[in-house]
Parts: structure tokens; sequence; C-alpha cells
């Protein structure tokens, strides 16, 4: 049977008629809630209560119950005397690599493989990263990223990007490699590039928040201000200098729902699992690493060399120069290395900016070359040129404002 | 009657929370903590200022859904109010627990009986006093549905 356009036409109004119930769609609650966190002007002040609730649940759990409550204890108390007064070959290279400073009172000083290492991938990063991807995982199954990523795109479109680059912006704040690998979500060249640059320089992971929480919980929040401003100011300088498109997206956005236990467990367990195998070898490694350096001299002679450029241009001691090598292994060994320099407040703030901005960590960095050598090479050139001109602008300040 | 009750309550608890709001970024500006009886006002950048930025700002839910508050949409305003009381609230008691369960620096490895319950003595926060105030708007879903 062959038919017409309109007997087929007919044919369609036939059978809606017959499968289709035509009625009234109430709005319910849950529709009205979801409507009011995608609106500016309602959708700022919950997305700041969400914000708030998530970092102060973070620092609770992370640096007032996990590391200050039980691990200092552990580590500080009985861990790291046992192992200086039981560790064999007191005075030797091998001591000195494992266990660290034998005068240390404390695991940020200590510097050992099985001291400090250990202390900052268990004492410290692994509470930080439990709890950042148990309430990352609520609020992606309760329904309300996909809303964030509503709210900010408007913003985010200034920088050549659009919402849903706040998926890998926020994953980036738990650890930088599956971040790398939720760029893909991206449409264009152009964004996945801009994407990958900035959270290489711009955002610290959840293992470095950690640890900044408890070596500079003063003056953490200018940080990470100094952060969020590079963040959008070299964001809004690549898109400019960048050809290509960054299109508009259509995003669905689902109701809100409780989340079940079983997604939040297999999220949690794949989450913190592939963090912990990426993180704890490459902690141990970045102590061995700057415990040989500082043995065989090769440090001092870094530090020398670059002094004047980190003293002069950055404003901050030459021993950083330790700090920035293990950065590019670990930044939040990094920073618990810097807490053991000597230096004034603001100095303090100006190393941990750099450490966060110079270089991604070797895992992120293996990770952007898969996703392509000119990526990575085209990265690289970016972060040159924004260590330089950004780790001097923030001195710059610090000696306008007095500080530096 | 009831419509009237309800939109009057949300009414006077927008007008308390968006007073302990404004108190709350007042005391944070001037840096020092304010204490009056169980009331403490805390003066830290992130509770006092954030937090009572937040507060305000559930002050503001509730004064705009308290009109006509059965209408789903100025309801879902309320409830909003009420999240983030919820939040700064539950925060604030979440850090408590957190406080009260390690035993400190010079203590053993879990606090004592009365340092445990000794954390959740007053002074409270302004948030604390507001969430069982906000709790009612969970009557008000229950009673819509």
């Amino acid at each position: 049977m062959k038919l017409n356009v309109d007997e087929r036409w007919d044919l369609i109004d036939k059978i809606s008629k017959e499968v289709v119930s035509y009625g009234k769609y109430e709005h319910t609650l849950k529709d009205a809630l979801g409507e009011l966190s995608v609106k500016p002007l309602a959708g700022i002040p919950i997305a700041i209560a969400v914000l708030y609730g998530f970092w102060s649940i973070f620092s609770s759990f992370a640096g007032t119950l996990w590391t200050d409550g039980f691990m200092v204890k552990i580590f500080d108390e009985h861990f790291l005397p046992w192992m200086q007064t039981h560790f064999p070959g007191e005075g030797g290279w091998f001591y000195y690599i494992v266990v660290g400073d034998p005068a240390a009172d404390n695991c940020f000083e200590a510097f050992g493989v099985l001291t400090s290492g250990l202390f900052v991938a268990i004492g410290v990063v692994l509470g930080a990263i439990l709890i950042f991807y148990l309430m990352l995982t609520l609020l992606e199954d309760v329904g309300y990223m996909p809303r964030l990523a509503v709210l900010i795109d408007t913003v985010l479109h200034k920088i050549g990007l659009h919402g849903y680059a706040i998926v890998p912006t926020i994953l980036s704040l738990g650890c930088n490699v599956p971040a790398v690998t939720a760029t893909r979500i991206l449409e264009t060249r152009k964004q996945r590039f801009i994407m990958m640059t900035l959270l290489a320089i711009f955002i610290p992971c959840g293992a470095q928040l950690g640890i900044m929480e408890e070596v500079i919980p003063e003056t953490m929040g200018v940080v990470v201000l100094y952060l969020i401003v590079g963040y959008f100011i070299f964001g809004f300088v690549l898109n400019k200098l960048i050809p290509g498109k960054s299109p508009e997206i259509l995003i669905d956005v689902p109701p809100y729902q409780m989340p079940t236990r079983r997604n939040v467990r297999r999220k949690m367990w794949m989450r913190t699992s592939g963090f912990l195998k990426v993180a704890v070898p490459f902690v141990l490694l970045g102590c061995v690493i700057v415990n040989v350096l500082y043995i065989t001299g090769v440090m001092d002679w870094l530090a020398n060399a670059f002094g004047p450029l980190l003293t002069q241009w950055f404003g901050v001691p030459k021993e950083t120069v330790g700090p920035l090598i293990a950065a590019f292994l670990r930044k939040d060994l990094a920073v618990a290395q810097l807490s053991a320099i000597e230096m004034t407040s603001y100095q303090m703030i100006t190393s941990v900016v750099l450490v966060s901005i110079y270089f991604p960590c070797v895992a992120t960095f293996v990770m952007i070359l898969k996703e392509g050598w000119k990526e990575l090479l085209g990265s690289l050139v970016v972060l040159a040129v924004v260590v330089f001109l950004y780790g001097g602008l923030v001195h710059l300040i610090g000696i306008l404002a007095g500080v530096a | 009657m009831a419509k009237n009750k309800s939109s009057i309550y949300f009414g006077i608890l927008g007008a308390v929370t968006l007073a302990f709001g404004i108190a709350d970024l007042i005391v944070t500006i001037g840096g020092d903590s304010f204490t009056w009886g169980i009331l403490e006002i805390p003066a830290d950048p992130f509770r006092g200022g954030w937090g009572g930025l937040i507060v305000l700002f559930a002050g503001l839910f509730y004064l705009a859904g308290s009109k006509n508050l059965p209408e789903i949409h100025q309801l879902s305003k309320v409830v909003m109010g009420s999240v983030l009381i919820w939040i700064v609230a539950g925060t604030d008691i979440f850090a408590m627990i957190t406080e009260s369960i390690p035993g400190g620096g010079e203590g053993g490895w879990f606090n004592t009986l009365e340092g445990f319950f000794g954390t959740y003595a007053p002074p409270y926060a302004p948030a604390i006093f507001l969430l069982p105030f906000s709790l009612v708007v969970i009557y008000c879903v229950y009673r819509r549905k």
C-alpha cells in the first residue's frame, strides 16, 4: 500500500490520538526548585551556599578530624620517633632517604620516604580525597552539577568555554588526571586546549588543597584568590589568541533526585583507588629524588643558579628551588616541603602560587601528552609565559601593598 | 486562615534571618566576635563573612516567598531559604562533631566524655538558632502533598 503525504499525516494523527494522552502538567516542588537554581538571581546565592558547604565539610573532615585529630598524632608522636630510633644506619645516605632528618620533630620537616612520604600520602591526602570525592559524587547524583553548568555558562563563554567546562574544572579540584580526560566533553580543539592549560596551571588538586589547609590555613584564601583571578585573566587572553570556535551548548538538566548508595559507593571506589594508584608512588618517588638531589649537591647548585631569578623576580628564598622540583612529581609534596623553609607570610603565598602554576605534576603531564603532543607543547609554552608574568605580578602586588 | 498564618510566620522568620545575616556581616567587618548570652556571632571571614552572607540570602528567600505561600514557586523560595539555613547550620554542627571526637594535642586518642559533650555547649552561631524554626517548612511541604 502506497500513501501520499496527506494520507501519511492523517495516519499519524490517527495513531497519535490513540496512543498519546494529553493533560495539564502541574509543576512539582522539585521542578520549581530546579528552576530556582538556574536563574542567576537565585542561583548564584545557592551556588555560593553549596560551595560554602562543600569547603566547610572538606576542611572539618580532612583538616580537623583526619589530619589534626589523628594522623599528626600517629605520625609525629609515634611513627616518626620509632623510625628515627629503630631504623639502622643513622647518618648514612640510605637513612637520610628513607627516614630523613634525624633531628626533625614532625613529618613535614623530616622529608624521608617512609616518614614525610607516607604522612603526606595517607595522613593528609587520603582524608582530603575521600571527603572531596564523596561531596562531588553527591552533588553529581543529586543533579546539581548540570544546574551549575547552566548557571556559569555565560561567565565561561568569556574565556572561550561553556557551562560544561565546570565538570573538568571541579574534577580537577580532586585530581587533574581524570579532569584532563573530562576535557573531551568540550567540542572543539580550541576549547579543549584552553581547558587543559588552565586546569594544569591554575587549579590546585585535592591533595594540594589538603596540604595547604594544613600548612597555610590563614593565607590559603589569598592563594586561592590569586589562582581564580589568574584562571580568568589567562583564559580571557587565550580565548583572544587561539584561533577556533567556541560553540553554544544544549544541556539536558535532569530533575533533582536522591543519590543511590550503590552508585555513590562505586564512584567513590573508582575515583579514590584511581587517585591513590597515581598519587602514592609519585609522592614516594618525589621524596627519593629530592633527597638524592640534596645528597649529591645538585639542589644547592640549582638553588645558586636560579637564586637571582627566584629572589629578585619572584621575591622568594632561593631554597624554594627544591619544592619547585618536587612539584613536578607531586604538588602536595612540594607545599609540604615549603613549610620547612623559613620565609615571610607573603613569600609563602608567592611560593605556593608558584608551585601551583609552575608545572603540571608528572601524571597530568602524561595525560596531556596522551591528548596530543601539540597540545602538550602549546600548554608548556603558555605555562612558561604564565609563570614568569604571573609570578612576577604576584611579587609586584606584594611590593605595592608593602608586604613583600 | 492557615495560608495567612504560614505567610506571617515565614515573613517574620525572613526578617529575623535577614537581621542575623546583616549582624554577621557587620561583626565580621568589625573584626571582633560578638557574644551575647548563648548567642555568638563569629568574626572570621569564612563562617562570619561567607556564612553571614548565606544567612542574609536565606532571609531574602523567605521574604520573597512568604506572600501567597501555597503557590508552588513561592513555596520553593521558602524551601530554598530553609536549605541555605540547613547548609550553614549543618556545617557548623559537623565542625563541632569533628572537633569533639579526637583527644587533642595533650590528651589521648579520643576525647573524654566531658570534653565530648563540652564541645556542644553554647554559645551557638545564629544559623543554629534559626535551624529549628526553618524545619517548619517540612510541615508546609508535607501538608501541601
